[in-house]
């Protein structure tokens, strides 16, 4: 699904340039469950925002489901992200003027999917994540689990072929942190390729798979299953 | 979409309501202001427009060239419009309307005075002015027909009916009424409540045939297939047919469309005219709305960190820069239209007070469709216009900076935001600036001495009895005490009514065609208006009786004719002679923003509209006035007492730059105060956002005096730099 072929990115200020990856090459197929880890600076979020076409590389290739999108404009882009990739965030990342359903609702309204459709769609992922009865609450009066739980709500709602999870439980505590670990794992099982961030061997062992990253190279990999 | 974003605007706005308040009424009051204008405006625009054929009417317009200046002014003589009825078969029709003429209507023991025209029969039929009762076609057909306004006929005949009533008309014939106008519109430069025919002059002996005689205003009708263009060149030469005199001056006509706004010539050419007052109020209306909208943007993109995380967001799950773009109008928009309804209601309740601060008769007619397309209109062009900046700007944030926290708001030393600051004040200071010179200029005029005295100066004009009956009236006023000095006048001393460059004296160069005015006194003018003799004396018809035809100049005069001994010189003016008795300090007849002009001062032998009274200061002003209504009733009975103060004339001569100092002064308060309600958002948005820097200083010993300056220096320096 993702072939990643000598992937360079570099990071300019005044003073200084930093190389966040440096000729990188990885590959991850449909259905895996791909755990990124390193230490800070390594490279891993900028790897997961060039994966989630928010970012561009400055050399190398990029394959995305067979295409190459390398090269693609913001529009292209944005329009391929919103119909293939959805994010969760370490920050959860809602919108606080927008009420549960509706920040649920959002990627459906981008993807032109008729109101009627929206609704069925958006209670159909709210009581699967048992979030429903929450449905009317702001992001405010939620805890940090319950605002994780409507941000996977959020990222799976369009059925994404792809989710980016970017330390996913970094905010929670161990029990919450290990429910949304379960969520991520259900929706893999279902079919779904995630590719997560994360400085946690307990969330890392969720996965099939570890690419270890040192100064933007991949250095180990761990096969788990 | 649009429903999702109309519900997170309008959260947004509820959330934020300091933020709201201050950004829908700085855009309300910048909307009623630029609203108010453009009202104004569009009453100034539509000035005899409304003519069913205004674009065939023409005002007839004179060139003359003397001393190389090219002078172009309006009346005619009486006797134009039949030459060119006859002579221009383009023209359809011609009609003649004499100068503004006040009239006493008596009906049984009501008397009341009315302002009309005497006009052709044909003007009914020229301009639009539609008829409530009567054939416009007939209505001025006979002579002693008269037509009056709705307002008249209710002030004369209550609730009847007028038309086929009868009535004396200045104490002299009986008129009958045939038609009843419709109150005319405030958008015309007529201002009438009675037409009464031409034919009815003729039986009286004033209308005249001389052509020197320029005196009254003459219009005419173009057919539909003639062009203004191809008359031009025939009418031109009209005078050399018939006019004698002057057969070199040039007729031309002038679109009557356009002789409201554009009607002021210089050297032959159009100068300006209102239009420029229009330009300048236009420009300010424009100035308000951006000020405004500059707030908006402002206030919107400071809080872009607050929405920094949902355009992340947003764009992460999908959306496009495009899409964003339209939330963030739709947003701008719908707080345009919010404050669009409160501007609506600060226009309905201010419009009364600003049409009487402009003087005009001012409304909003809210039936009609097209205000509340322009209504509509003006939201969206303000929505779009303040919300461009910070949908650009905010649609711009890259969501990968945004959503990892090292999204940092910009703090270089020239921002846009700084830049919107900057201009808005600039605005600000050109509007204030601009009042202290209309100001300045007011109060130099206000300053320079008028050279006469303003003082318990009283003047009535001659009407009914008060001609025959003055030596009577002027004789009892001097006798009770009343007045210390009477003397009859051709014009109030605030205006001159007259001029020539006809006067002829020894030493006269034959090409001198310079104009001087000319005023006409009986008797102890000096005295009753407190003029300065500088040389010989005053007019005084008992001690000189020849002084009858005594003659006084101003210093300008003196000059003008080089007279290096002005008593005694002997000037003649259309064949009579005149002597001068003395020279007078020069002194405003006019305009007190222009230097004086060459003047004289016919005595007794000249012509009088006027009676001035100097009243006593040994009685109170009331009881002066009084004892002179008693006077003037034994005298004059069939007239009411009408008078007048000279210093309250001379104080109108400063209303129109009043008008325009107040304008201009309101629309500048407003202006700031706008701007600071901006700033004021702006500087608490900014405290807001460094509430921990504060907290970190305060703890490490900073004073709330280092605090607020640290906090203010940022807002002063742009205010400053705005300045300079």
């Amino acid at each position: 699904m993702i072939k990643i072929t000598g992937l360079e990115k570099y990071y300019r200020t005044e003073e200084v340039e930093t190389i966040a990856l440096n000729k990188l090459t990885i590959d991850v197929k449909e259905g895996e469950f791909v755990a990124v880890m390193g230490p800070s600076g390594c490279g891993k979020s900028t790897l997961l925002n060039i994966l989630g076409l928010l970012d561009d590389p400055d050399g190398g290739s990029f394959v995305f489901n067979g295409i190459e999108v390398a090269g693609f404009n913001e529009r292209k882009r944005a329009d391929l992200r919103k119909k293939n990739i959805g994010f969760v965030f370490q920050s959860f990342n809602l919108i606080d003027e927008l009420t549960v359903f509706e920040n649920v609702e959002l990627p459906l309204i981008y993807n032109n999917v008729k109101a009627t459709d929206r609704k069925k769609r958006v209670e159909e992922v709210l009581d699967n994540l048992k979030i429903m009865h929450r449905r009317n609450h702001y992001p405010q009066q939620l805890s940090g689990g319950q605002q994780q739980r409507v941000a996977v709500a959020r990222a799976v709602v369009n059925n994404p072929k792809l989710i980016l999870a970017d330390e996913p439980t970094g905010n929670l505590d161990s029990s919450n942190g290990n429910e949304v670990m379960q969520l991520l794992t259900e929706l893999n099982e279902k079919g779904t390729t995630i590719v997560m961030v994360t400085h946690s061997e307990h969330d890392a062992r969720y996965s099939h798979r570890i690419i270890r990253m040192l100064d933007g190279h991949a250095v180990t990999e761990n096969i788990l299953i | 979409m649009i429903k999702s974003y109309l519900k997170i605007a309008w959260r947004n706005l509820w959330r934020n309501k300091s933020f709201s308040f201050l950004n829908i009424s700085g855009l309300a009051i910048g909307i009623a202001a630029a609203s108010l204008i453009i009202v104004w405006l569009l009453n100034e625009v539509s000035y005899d427009r409304f003519h069913t054929n205004a674009n065939r009417i023409y005002n007839v317009y004179n060139a003359d060239v003397h001393e190389g200046k090219t002078w172009c002014w309006n009346t005619t003589p009486k006797v134009m419009a039949q030459a060119i009825q006859q002579d221009y078969p383009e023209v359809e029709t011609v009609v003649r309307v004499n100068w503004p003429q006040p009239l006493l209507f008596t009906i049984g023991d009501k008397k009341l005075k009315a302002t009309g025209h005497f006009v052709d029969s044909g003007f009914l039929k020229m301009f639009s002015f539609p008829l409530i009762k009567g054939n416009a076609n007939t209505v001025l057909n006979n002579n002693y027909s008269i037509v009056i306004t709705e307002s008249l006929s209710k002030k004369l005949f209550g609730n009847e009916e007028a038309v086929g009533k009868t009535f004396l008309v200045d104490n002299q014939d009986n008129f009958t009424v045939t038609g009843v106008l419709k109150d005319i519109p405030t958008n015309t430069q007529f201002d009438f409540e009675y037409l009464i025919p031409w034919s009815y002059m003729r039986t009286k002996g004033w209308d005249d045939e001389f052509w020197g005689n320029n005196s009254t205003n003459t219009f005419v009708q173009l057919k539909k297939e003639t062009t203004l263009a191809s008359i031009t060149p025939k009418i031109k030469t009209l005078r050399s047919k018939y006019d004698k005199e002057s057969p070199k001056m040039e007729t031309f006509l002038y679109p009557i469309s356009r002789s409201y706004l554009y009607g002021k010539f210089d050297n032959g050419k159009e100068s300006g005219g209102r239009i420029e007052t229009i330009r300048l109020f236009a420009i300010i209306a424009i100035f308000i709305i951006l000020i405004a909208c500059i707030n908006f943007m402002n206030l919107s993109t400071a809080r872009s960190e607050k929405r920094a995380k949902e355009v992340g967001i947003r764009k992460v799950v999908g959306a496009e820069k495009k899409s964003l773009i339209g939330q963030f109008l739709g947003e701008s928009i719908l707080i345009s239209f919010i404050a669009g309804v409160f501007a609506l209601i600060i226009i309905s309740i201010s419009l009364p007070y600003f049409a009487d601060l402009v003087q005009k008769k001012l409304s909003i007619n809210y039936s009609d469709y097209r205000f509340w397309l322009a209504g509509v209109g003006v939201i969206l062009f303000t929505g779009l216009l303040a919300g461009s900046y910070p949908a650009l700007y905010l649609s711009g944030f890259k969501p990968v900076a945004v959503l990892k926290g090292t999204f940092k708001k910009v703090n270089a030393l020239v921002t846009p935001r700084k830049v919107l600051v900057v201009t808005q004040f600039a605005f600000a200071i050109i509007l204030i600036i601009g009042t202290i010179i209309v100001r300045q200029q007011l109060l130099n005029a206000q300053d320079r001495q008028t050279g006469y005295s303003k003082d318990n100066l009283v003047f009535s004009f001659l009407e009914g009895d008060m001609e025959k009956n003055y030596p009577l009236i002027k004789n009892e006023l001097l006798s009770n005490g009343i007045a210390t000095s009477v003397t009859k006048t051709s014009a109030p001393i605030t205006e001159g009514w007259s001029n020539t460059w006809g006067f002829e004296w020894q030493g006269k160069d034959p090409n001198d065609k310079t104009v001087i005015d000319r005023y006409c006194a009986d008797d102890d003018i000096c005295k009753t208006a407190g003029l300065q003799i500088i040389k010989g004396r005053d007019i005084d018809l008992d001690k000189y009786p020849t002084d009858s035809f005594a003659m006084l100049l101003n210093e300008s005069a003196v000059k003008h004719m080089k007279f290096t001994e002005p008593l005694g010189q002997i000037i003649l003016d259309n064949g009579k002679k005149w002597h001068v008795v003395g020279v007078v300090k020069d002194f405003i007849l006019k305009s007190p923003y222009h230097p004086i002009e060459p003047m004289i001062i016919e005595g007794a032998a000249g012509w009088f509209n006027v009676v001035q009274l100097k009243f006593n200061t040994v009685k109170s002003t009331r009881e002066n006035l009084a004892a002179a209504e008693t006077i003037f009733k034994k005298y004059n009975p069939s007239y009411p007492f009408e008078y007048k103060f000279v210093d309250e004339q001379y104080a109108k001569k400063f209303d129109n730059e009043k008008r325009t100092g107040k304008l201009a002064g309101l629309f500048a308060f407003l202006t700031i105060f706008i701007s600071c309600l901006g700033l004021f958002g702006l500087a608490s948005y900014m405290a807001e956002t460094r509430i921990k820097e504060i907290g970190v200083r305060k703890v490490l010993g900073a004073s709330v005096f280092s605090i607020t300056s640290m906090l203010s220096k940022d807002f002063l320096t742009l205010v400053i730099i705005a300045r300079t």
